[in-house]
């Protein structure tokens, strides 16, 4: 299988899909839980520092015009670390002293505190404060916050790498977790397969684990336990009537037979009775038929089994036939030789020549049936009579299907089935083609791969 | 005119066996199980045996089986529910001369007891001449004369041939035909061993002669010179 599929399919498994959304919700959470530790902790920074500068801006306002600028020379002297911002404008603006160039643009006196983002003068992002002092003059205090851009530095690194893990973790997860039931459920279409191939002994693969995936295969189970049962209740019902009706129709052939013979052959009412005669052969001929296909399924496999020249069966074949194409205006050919097979000839036979005479039956006059034995090896029989239309060709192999081609021929409808038994029985494959034009039927003697019981998982 | 001894447990098929075997002129002794059937057959005196193969008791393969390691070997006809070909092969292997499957028209079961009596008949005196009517068969040449008319035939043909005048006069059914010259049990279809009588009487009756090969509708074919 090729790798692309695979990847697909397993993308496909709900337990892919669940361990990656999984994943998004937690992703989700945790960048809502560090935004909000980012937002509060923002919030307390800014807090403590407004009541900090406020608190350094009350102290400064004590002092007097002659002391102040030496206040704040001295505040700055001591500030190793320079995370304040002390500075005196005159009334027009000017700086007087401190460590600020200019006045904050947006700043007003005696307003609130405002951010102040890194200039020049003082290069890292702060808050400050301004206050209007009695004569006039302007105070500015402020307080570096650039704790605040490296803690949000921190937190998008953080987040940056818990989605990498999260993401990655989830997808590996994810494949890992869905690889065992995406073979389970490889297990169970194989199984599926063959049940709706008609191998109704297959059953679905069941685990220990009692998951959702065995009570489904516990169900499809019992389904086709209980399809297994209808169907043969139903063959045990056909075969039944089949047998049951075969002795009184016997038994009342015999007696219509004698009378036809009794009334001689002038007698109309002769005529009639070998009509009912007719009618019950076909009858007869029905139920022999549905009984041999019980037959052959219930018999084992390679029981009898010889080596045998598939071409020799053909000729045979052609043989047989030969005499009722020739009367039909048919061509009927044997041709090929043969690698030998394992097989049952008479079964074998049998098969090729219900094949050999269906091909004469539906080719009108004037045309070809051939019988070969191909490299395959293989036996096939191929008319160029009208065919089989494609939609029905899966039909044709049913039992007691009538199709359109031979609604106005005699027959049981059976004979495909006669056919498809037997070659079951040898584990071969019967396939119809189109030999256009004609009907082409291959019986594929390739060894049958053999048939595991169960499936085991 | 035989004597044949019919071991059979059920009673209808028996009656019905019975009354067929001595509408065609035959005498008839019904054993109803396996050892009283094998008993009889000892004491001899039967030209055929019809023999059921399922048996009370003793079965069917198993009477043959020790009626022939005492050294008796009348013909044997297997009479039986099953029909699978394997079960006919092991019936014929088992030293039945014929096999035929329930359920059965006694007319066929006369005819192929008929056969199968001829057939004991050519093994101890030796092969009569095979003549009907001025047709006469070499069977080292494998083939046919007609008064002055030599007549070629291929195998199967012969073998056809030769499986209707060894029976002269009696009916035989198209299974029958089929079992016993090509050997095959299976419904073989369409109308196929009518196409072979009929293209063995177009070599056989010639033009402007009396015919010999006849159908009887509803039964099969015979040859006779009538």
């Amino acid at each position: 299988m090729p790798v692309r599929t695979w990847v697909q399919d397993i993308w496909r498994t709900t337990t892919a899909r669940l361990t990656v959304l999984y994943g998004l919700i937690f992703a989700l959470g945790i960048l809502a839980l560090l935004g909000v530790v980012y937002w509060q902790s923002a919030l307390y920074l800014n807090h403590r520092a407004d009541r900090i500068i406020k608190a350094r801006a009350e102290v400064f306002m004590r002092a007097g015009p002659a002391d102040l600028p030496g206040h704040i020379r001295q505040g700055l002297a001591i500030d190793g670390a320079e995370v304040n911002i002390y500075a005196l404008f005159s009334r027009d603006g000017a700086p007087i002293v401190g460590n600020l160039g200019r006045m904050p643009p947006r700043l007003t006196p005696d307003g609130g505190t405002i951010n102040l983002p890194p200039t020049p003068d003082f290069p890292n992002q702060a808050r400050v404060i301004a206050r209007r002092l009695p004569w006039g003059e302007i105070l500015v205090v402020g307080r570096d916050v650039s704790q605040l851009v490296e803690m949000r530095g921190i937190v998008l690194e953080a987040l940056a790498w818990s989605a990498v893990v999260i993401i990655l973790t989830g997808f590996v997860l994810g494949a890992a977790l869905s690889l065992d039931p995406l073979r389970r459920v490889r297990a169970l279409q194989a199984a599926g397969r063959e049940i709706a191939a008609g191998d109704l002994k297959q059953r679905m693969p069941v685990s220990q684990r009692h998951d959702e995936l065995d009570m489904f295969a516990t169900t499809v189970n019992h389904m086709i336990e209980e399809v297994e049962r209808l169907m043969v209740e139903v063959k045990g019902a056909t075969e039944t009537i089949a047998h049951d009706l075969r002795t009184p129709l016997t038994r009342a052939r015999a007696r219509l037979s004698r009378l036809q013979h009794a009334l001689g052959e002038d007698d109309p009412r002769a005529e009639e009775a070998l009509w009912v005669i007719d009618e019950i052969d076909a009858a007869l001929g029905r139920f022999t038929a549905i009984l041999r296909i019980s037959e052959l399924e219930a018999r084992h496999r390679r029981e009898g089994f010889v080596t045998i020249d598939p071409a020799d069966l053909a000729r045979q074949a052609a043989d047989l036939y030969g005499p009722l194409a020739e009367e039909r205006g048919v061509a009927l050919a044997a041709l090929g030789e043969g690698a030998p097979i394992e097989a049952d000839p008479k079964l074998l036979f049998e098969a090729l020549s219900n094949l050999v005479d269906n091909a004469i039956k539906f080719t009108p006059s004037g045309g070809r049936v051939q019988v070969r034995a191909e490299a395959g090896p293989r036996l096939v029989v191929e008319d160029d009579g009208p065919g089989v239309p494609e939609s029905e060709q899966a039909s044709v192999l049913q039992r007691f299907y009538r199709g359109e081609r031979d609604r106005l021929t005699p027959g049981s409808g059976l004979g495909l089935s006669i056919v498809q038994a037997i070659v079951r029985l040898h584990g071969f494959s019967l396939r119809l083609e189109d030999a256009r034009p004609g009907l082409r039927v291959v019986i594929d003697c390739a060894d049958a791969p053999v048939r595991s019981g169960h499936h085991e998982i | 005119m035989a004597q044949v001894l019919v071991i059979e447990d059920d009673d209808a098929t028996a009656a019905e066996i019975e009354a067929c075997l001595k509408v065609a002129g035959h005498h008839v002794r019904r054993e109803a199980d396996g050892e009283g059937g094998l008993k009889a057959a000892l004491g001899g005196g039967f030209d055929a045996i019809t023999l059921d193969r399922m048996l009370p008791g003793l079965n069917g393969l198993e009477v043959v089986g020790r009626l022939h390691a005492a050294g008796v070997f009348t013909p044997v006809l297997m009479v039986s529910a099953l029909s699978d070909v394997d079960e006919r092969i092991a019936g014929l292997r088992a030293g039945g001369d014929d096999y035929l499957t329930k359920p059965f028209d006694p007319g066929e079961l006369a005819a192929r007891l008929e056969v199968m009596l001829r057939r004991r008949g050519w093994a101890a005196q030796g092969a009569p001449a095979l003549k009907v009517g001025d047709l006469e068969l070499d069977l080292v040449r494998h083939s046919a004369r007609r008064g002055d008319r030599q007549i070629e035939l291929l195998p199967m043909e012969f073998k056809l041939l030769e499986f209707m005048v060894r029976n002269a006069g009696q009916t035989l059914s198209r299974r029958l035909i089929f079992e016993t010259v090509w050997g095959y049990y299976f419904d073989p279809g369409t109308n196929l061993i009518e196409v072979h009588v009929s293209r063995l009487r177009k070599t056989i009756d010639g033009p402007g002669e009396r015919p010999l090969i006849h159908t009887v509708r509803g039964q099969g074919y015979t040859i006779d010179a009538g």
